[in-house]
């Protein structure tokens, strides 16, 4: 009786009469197996339902994208102390929108929806090095492996598509700490992000290896046999019926998973606006798209990784800042195009967009005409936009060289506890018990940054 | 109160009759030999295992009864009498004989009523500014005064305030104490507020005035008992451990299951001792020698499993859980670690050759301060210390950040021999277990004056301080003209590195040359020592530890190694004891360390091993929290039984492969894993082991077992790595290690690198080589499922196994009998042979439509067949 159900559900959802997501859920009522991603009910009422962590690897600087420092330009090239000089930023800063936010003209596009955004210039990280900042930013720890935050949120509130993980990250390379930058550490493994490298096969394993669709199915169909066999006795083993239920999920995920690559279904107004061929998976672009596809199917954490750890691929600019025209156009317009595009879906107002990276640059450099800028962690800028933001302003300063916080610092742990605050969850209260302490994704630091929050 | 010399008398008879018990027992010698010699004088069976003599459980029992027998008229006078004394004195332990009548009302009234009613609030978390925990501060008293005025109990605070005397406070908030218990403290003020003077504390710090008595009797700190098991009738008592579970059901009203069939439990014992599955031919010879003597044909069985080379690899992946090993040093730049192996290998043929616990931990702690009687031997125990060697490395210069990497070690040092978190008290006292901050750092500095060797990092590339086999000296002579010749082609690298480096720093304007120019330089020059590198003799090194600048560590305040605190001397932790170096000691007290956690006297070091090989055979431990034995972790569902155990392997001269063969032995062990709804209804979780728990694959039965199906296992031992050469190593967190090295080898022998995860290893539970794994989770999700379905891996074993069918089964009965029994360890039914009949039909019909490039449609059919066993419930787990 069962099997001819399940039989049935396969066949509607495979002739696409059922929307993946509901195939899970009619699948889910068979088994009675808690399921540690199932949806979780929030601390208190979430003004986001899910987040894009937009991550600039490498350290992009404050000086010469969000935080214009005429003071700093003025004094360009001259010595401050022994080996160390001023260096102003060699691009242009204009005013955009009603709130005439300055914007760098790095960012033109980003620029033009800055009345949607929230940019912090006070941010600050525990640590200067792209590998203890870089997983400060997402675990909140420089040095010790600690869970990443779409883990977290993973962990905190389930998937709503039981097709697609809650945690997927889009990262053409390897950023610095590699694999810890999604990794779930102590909690289980279940939360830990799902990398999806473009090309042929984003998700390891999702394309079927069996010669034919038709084959397949009698592969499952002995595997079900076998699987009812088995369960003769032991038919109240609820470990047993959560597997039988994960090749159902996964048979699902087979078939969801190519439609969330497949941007030849998006309109060709849609693509314009990215400025994306459907087949060029290389750019920045393709990763927003993505993305947008999607949180539009549930995913919870989506991060995007710009960059990966050779210099020549990310921000990290000692003496090259030169690549930044041609990094920043790679993000600029795809950033600018998701923003209009979950606008135009009306999803923007309970999506959550993050753009941040591990630190800044330096306002000063060893010797003069140096076109790079050191490490720089103890201030750089941040932005955030969507749900529960108020857009069209900015929060917090650097001083007037951008060398240090002015006034309301936020660290990484405020910005961590501020996006599970978005998503209703208490940071003091999304613990998790591991070796016979309380851990949380804040430590014991953080604060909700209020003044935000639309 | 009761007169002095009434007590006296009851002392004395006490201590006479326990002195005669000790007499008894200190007679036979040691704890094993005392067994020896009870159960020869009993005729009990012995069996010869290895060089040891020991008994066997059964022989064990009747030991533990004959004790029961002889020492039970004595026990009961001796149970009489102490049940009187407690009447007479009403107090749970008495303290010395002499005490005075103000230590015993205070430590019998006083303290334990402060304990059980104040303590939670107003100790360490002094609410209202209050502490109650020394005299000190209960004169201080808090925000609202002092809390007694000595000598009159009316005037005071505390007493005004729990006896409803006070206008505004009343406490205890919740419930007010008995009238006695006022009584008891008004009597205490009254009489002067005696307190007793604190036990001297060697790391009294402002914050921390010695442990508690109330954190000493915590159970794990207790001495390790010497439990007699129970009395219970039939088949469950027959052994000790059953004797201790059965009364466990019987408590409970549990029923429990019956013995498994045996073609389950071979394949239950396979996987558990060695990881691999049995064979075919080995299921049907212990079913027929079962058939004639079970009980022989099983103890053969163990036998076997436990003497084969692949149980080491089986046990020692348990280890490296917990040691979070890999092949790489985990810094930005994951340097390689080419000699890691050894230690890894280390670990396998200590467990094979069932070398004493207690000598496995010391070796791992201070293998290169112990004697040995053979160069070999020496060599061996210096691999050994690869343990601390192995500590994570952490950022971009983990030199700098060298308070990290020990305590990486400290933590692991806790957790892995003690089951204690000690790292948690590096910037506080720990929260929870009596571990201040001053005993971290009395361990801190016996880790800090111990060389660890430098594996390179991004800032000083350059290998340092690994130990050489033939000694420093010898390979300072023999090594001293290469080194010259490549010391000159280092300083020529670093400074066309530097140059290259420049560029982020100035602006360089030469025309014809630019940063690529300078990287070309520096690759040419990096080519040129790869030359002189490769002329190096081959010594034999290891990744190994020495003594380093020796001396005491400063606390760190908030763990700030710039903010230096009181040094402390080094020593070990004190609710274990409290020892410390001797002060003419010129070693880092390594050696010292190792003894006092491998010491028979330790509370923790035999329970914590014992349960963890408990955990492994069942699936859960007697104390679930396998790492964590302190107040956050899990009470032990059988105190009693986890005694008996770890007793018995300090009786057994620390030999895990005698306390394996006790457990496997059990009828517990051998239950089936049948559903037995009452008592699924009053135990769920199975706590109470009414049954076996069914168990997962693991990730590294899994891939061993698919490379058995297709014979495709590569059984030989993993040596090192194909690493590039040693001397030419020059990683950044730009252009960190990336290692791709793969083998058919047993899974253990895989390449584990930090930065980098093992995809395989990590879809399935595995370790990630940074973090202590006492237990691993058991996850199920789709992405698992899909791996099964689509991964190349799969469908490459799946191939591989369906040709071995082909070849070696004509009729397809055969074929289908061949894959039933590899992959599910038994026989077909003739309905499954005839359903599968018409699965195959059905799948060579779908073959047929596909272009034929990846086989015949026969090929393709079986090789579905399998790939569905693969991914089916029956092969993944084991009953």
């Amino acid at each position: 009786m069962a099997t001819t159900r399940r039989q049935m559900i396969r066949s509607l959802a495979g002739s696409g009469l059922l929307l993946p997501g509901l195939l899970s859920e009619l699948m889910a009522s068979e088994s009675a197996a808690p399921d540690p991603l199932a949806p979780r009910p929030t601390h208190f009422a979430p003004k986001a339902k899910r987040v894009i962590f937009l991550f600039m690897t490498g350290g992009v600087s404050h000086i010469d994208t969000f935080d214009p420092k005429p003071v700093l330009d003025a004094r360009h090239d001259t010595r401050r102390r022994e080996r160390q000089y001023y260096k102003g930023s060699g691009w242009k800063y204009s005013r955009y929108g009603q709130s005439g936010i300055e914007v760098s003209d790095l960012f033109p596009k980003i620029g033009s929806m800055i009345d949607d955004i929230c940019v912090i210039r006070s941010m600050t990280n525990i640590n200067g090095d792209h590998f203890g900042a870089t997983i400060g930013v997402h675990t909140g720890s420089a040095t010790f492996n600690r869970p990443s935050i779409g883990s977290w949120v993973s962990y905190g509130l389930g998937t709503e598509n039981a097709n697609l993980p809650a945690f997927m990250v889009i990262s053409p390379g390897l950023p610095y700490a590699g694999g810890q930058v999604w990794g779930s550490d102590f909690l289980p493994a279940v939360h830990q992000g799902t990398r999806v490298i473009p090309g042929p096969e984003p998700i390891a394993n999702m394309l079927r290896r069996a010669p034919t669709a038709e084959f397949q199915r009698t592969e499952l169909d002995m595997l079900s046999y076998f699987n009812q066999q088995h369960l003769r006795g032991r038919g109240n083993d609820s470990q047993l019926s959560a597997r039988i239920k994960s090749f159902e999920t996964a048979a699902g995920m087979q078939m969801a998973a190519p439609d969330v690559f497949d941007l030849r279904k998006e309109s060709k107004s849609t693509l314009d606006s990215y400025g994306l061929d459907p087949d060029d998976t290389s750019g920045f672009a393709w990763q927003c798209l993505v993305a947008r596809r999607m949180v539009e199917r549930g995913v919870r954490f989506v991060e995007l990784i710009d960059g990966d750890s050779s210099v020549d691929n990310n921000w990290d600019a000692h003496a090259e800042l030169t690549k930044y025209d041609k990094l920043a156009k790679n993000v600029d317009g795809a950033i600018a195009a998701l923003i209009q595009d979950l606008k135009q879906r009306g999803m923007f107002d309970d999506t959550l967009l993050v753009f941040t990276t591990e630190f800044g640059r330096s306002p000063y450099v060893q010797n003069p005409g140096t076109n790079g800028r050191g490490h720089h962690a103890r201030v750089f800028s941040t932005w955030l936009a969507g749900a529960g933001i108020r857009g069209g302003m900015v929060y917090g300063s650097s001083d007037e060289l951008g060398d240090r916080v002015a006034e309301n610092e936020v660290s990484v742990h405020d910005l961590q506890a501020t996006i599970l605050h978005l998503l209703g969850m208490d940071h003091e209260r999304l613990t998790y018990r591991h070796a016979g302490r309380d851990f949380r994704l804040t430590d014991v630091h953080g604060h909700v940054v209020p003044n935000i929050l639309s | 109160m009761v007169k002095q010399h009434n007590l006296h008398a009851q002392y004395r008879i006490v201590w006479l009759i326990v002195t005669v018990r000790l007499v008894v027992v200190s007679y036979s010698g040691s704890a094993r030999k005392r067994c020896q010699n009870l159960a020869f004088f009993c005729h009990a069976k012995y069996e010869m295992h290895g060089s040891h003599y020991v008994p066997t459980p059964h022989a064990t029992l009747i030991i533990m009864k004959l004790r029961t027998a002889i020492l039970s008229p004595v026990c009961g006078i001796l149970l009489a009498r102490f049940l009187t004394l407690l009447v007479l004195v009403g107090s749970p332990w008495p303290t010395a004989a002499q005490a005075s009548e103000n230590d015993e009302f205070f430590e019998s009234r006083v303290r334990p009523l402060l304990a059980k009613r104040c303590y939670e609030c107003h100790r360490r978390r002094a609410e209202g500014g209050l502490r109650l925990d020394s005299l000190k501060r209960i004169k201080e008293g808090g925000q609202s005064g002092p809390a007694i005025v000595v000598g009159d109990a009316d005037k005071s605070l505390l007493w005004q305030a729990v006896s409803g005397n006070h206008n505004d406070i009343e406490m205890p908030p919740d419930s007010p104490l008995k009238a006695n218990e006022i009584k008891v403290l008004k009597q205490w003020i009254s009489d002067g507020a005696y307190w007793p003077a604190p036990k001297p504390s060697a790391r009294a710090t402002p914050d921390f005035h010695g442990i508690t008595d109330e954190e000493r009797s915590f159970w794990s700190f207790q001495p390790i008992g010497d439990p007699v098991p129970p009395h219970v009738d039939g088949p469950w008592g027959q052994h000790p451990i059953d004797a201790f579970i059965a009364t466990g059901h019987k408590q409970r009203g549990l029923t429990a299951a019956a013995l498994v069939e045996p073609g389950n439990l071979v394949r239950r014992l396979s996987y558990d001792l060695t990881g691999l599955p049995p064979t075919p031919d080995e299921i049907v010879a212990f079913e027929h020698a079962s058939s004639r003597d079970p009980e022989a044909a099983y103890t053969e069985l163990v036998e076997r499993l436990l003497a084969s080379r692949h149980y080491g690899e089986r046990w020692a992946q348990h280890w490296l859980d917990l040691v979070r090993y890999a092949d790489t040093a985990g810094d930005a730049s994951d340097f390689p670690i080419p000699e890691a192996h050894k230690y890894r290998n280390y670990v396998i043929d200590a467990l094979n050759n069932d070398k004493p616990y207690d000598q496995f931990v010391r070796e791992q702690l201070a293998g290169d301060l112990m004697p040995a009687e053979s160069e070999a031997e020496t060599w061996e125990r210096m691999i050994a210390t690869g343990y601390i060697a192995i500590s994570r490395r952490i950022g971009v210069s983990p030199q700098s950040q060298r308070h990290i990497t020990i305590e990486d070690t400290l933590n692991n040092v806790g957790k892995t021999f003690l089951g204690l978190s000690v790292g948690c008290a590096r910037c506080h006292d720990h929260k929870f277990d009596p571990i201040p901050t001053a005993d971290y750092y009395a361990l801190y500095g016996i880790f800090e004056s111990t060389v660890y060797p430098h594996p390179g990092d991004e800032k000083k590339p350059y290998r340092k301080d690994f130990v050489y086999r033939i000694g420093k000296k010898a390979s300072d002579v023999k090594l001293g003209p290469y080194r010259e010749q490549l010391d000159t082609w280092r300083k020529e690298e670093r400074t066309a590195f530097e140059r290259y480096r420049a560029f982020q720093t100035m602006p360089i304007n030469i025309p014809g040359y630019n940063r690529e120019v300078a990287w070309r330089e520096l690759t040419e020059i990096r080519d040129g020592l790869r030359q002189v590198a490769r002329t190096f003799p081959k010594l034999e090194t290891a990744f190994a530890v020495g003594e380093g600048n020796v001396g005491d560590s400063h606390i760190q305040e908030q763990g700030d190694p710039k903010s230096r605190g009181p040094v402390v001397r080094r020593g070990f932790l004190q609710v274990l004891g409290g020892q410390t170096i001797a002060d003419d000691s010129e070693q880092s007290g390594r050696f010292e360390l190792a003894n006092w956690i491998a010491d028979e006297n330790n509370p923790l070091t035999a329970r914590v091993i014992a349960n963890r090989l408990w955990h492994h055979h069942f699936g859960r431990g007697l104390v679930a929290s396998t790492s964590d034995f302190g107040v956050r972790g899990d009470r032990p569902t059988h105190p009693q039984l986890l005694d008996f155990l770890a007793r018995y392997l300090i009786d057994s001269g620390w030999s895990l492969k005698q306390l394996h063969r006790l457990i496997v032995s059990s009828r517990t062990y051998r239950q089936s894993s049948a559903d037995l709804p009452a008592s699924a209804a009053s135990d769920p979780d199975n706590h109470f082991l009414w049954r076996v728990n069914r168990r997962r694959l693991d990730a590294e039965q899994l891939r061993d077992s698919m490379l058995v199906f297709s014979d495709q296992l590569d059984r030989s031992v993993g040596q090192a790595h194909a690493f590039p050469h040693r001397l030419t190593y020059f990683y950044r967190q730009h252009e960190p290690f990336i290692g791709d090295f793969q083998n058919h080898r047993r899974t253990i022998y895989l390449f584990r690198q930090r930065i980098r995860k093992n995809r395989f290893l990590d879809l399935f539970d595995g370790p990630d080589g940074n973090l202590h794994l006492g237990a691993r989770y058991v996850t199920t999700t789709p992405l698992q499922s899909l791996y099964f379905m689509n991964s190349p891996f799969i469908e490459e074993q799946s191939r591989a196994i369906a040709n071995r069918l082909l070849a070696s089964n004509d009729t397809f009965d055969d074929r289908v009998g061949w894959a039933y029994r590899q992959l599910f360890g038994r026989d077909p039914s003739p309905a499954e042979i005839s359903a599968l009949e018409n699965h195959l039909s059905h799948a060579s019909r779908a073959a047929t439509v596909s272009d034929g490039k990846d086989g015949t449609a026969e090929q393709l059919a079986w090789t579905g067949m399998i790939r569905a066993m693969l991914c089916s419930n029956e092969f993944l787990f084991v009953d």
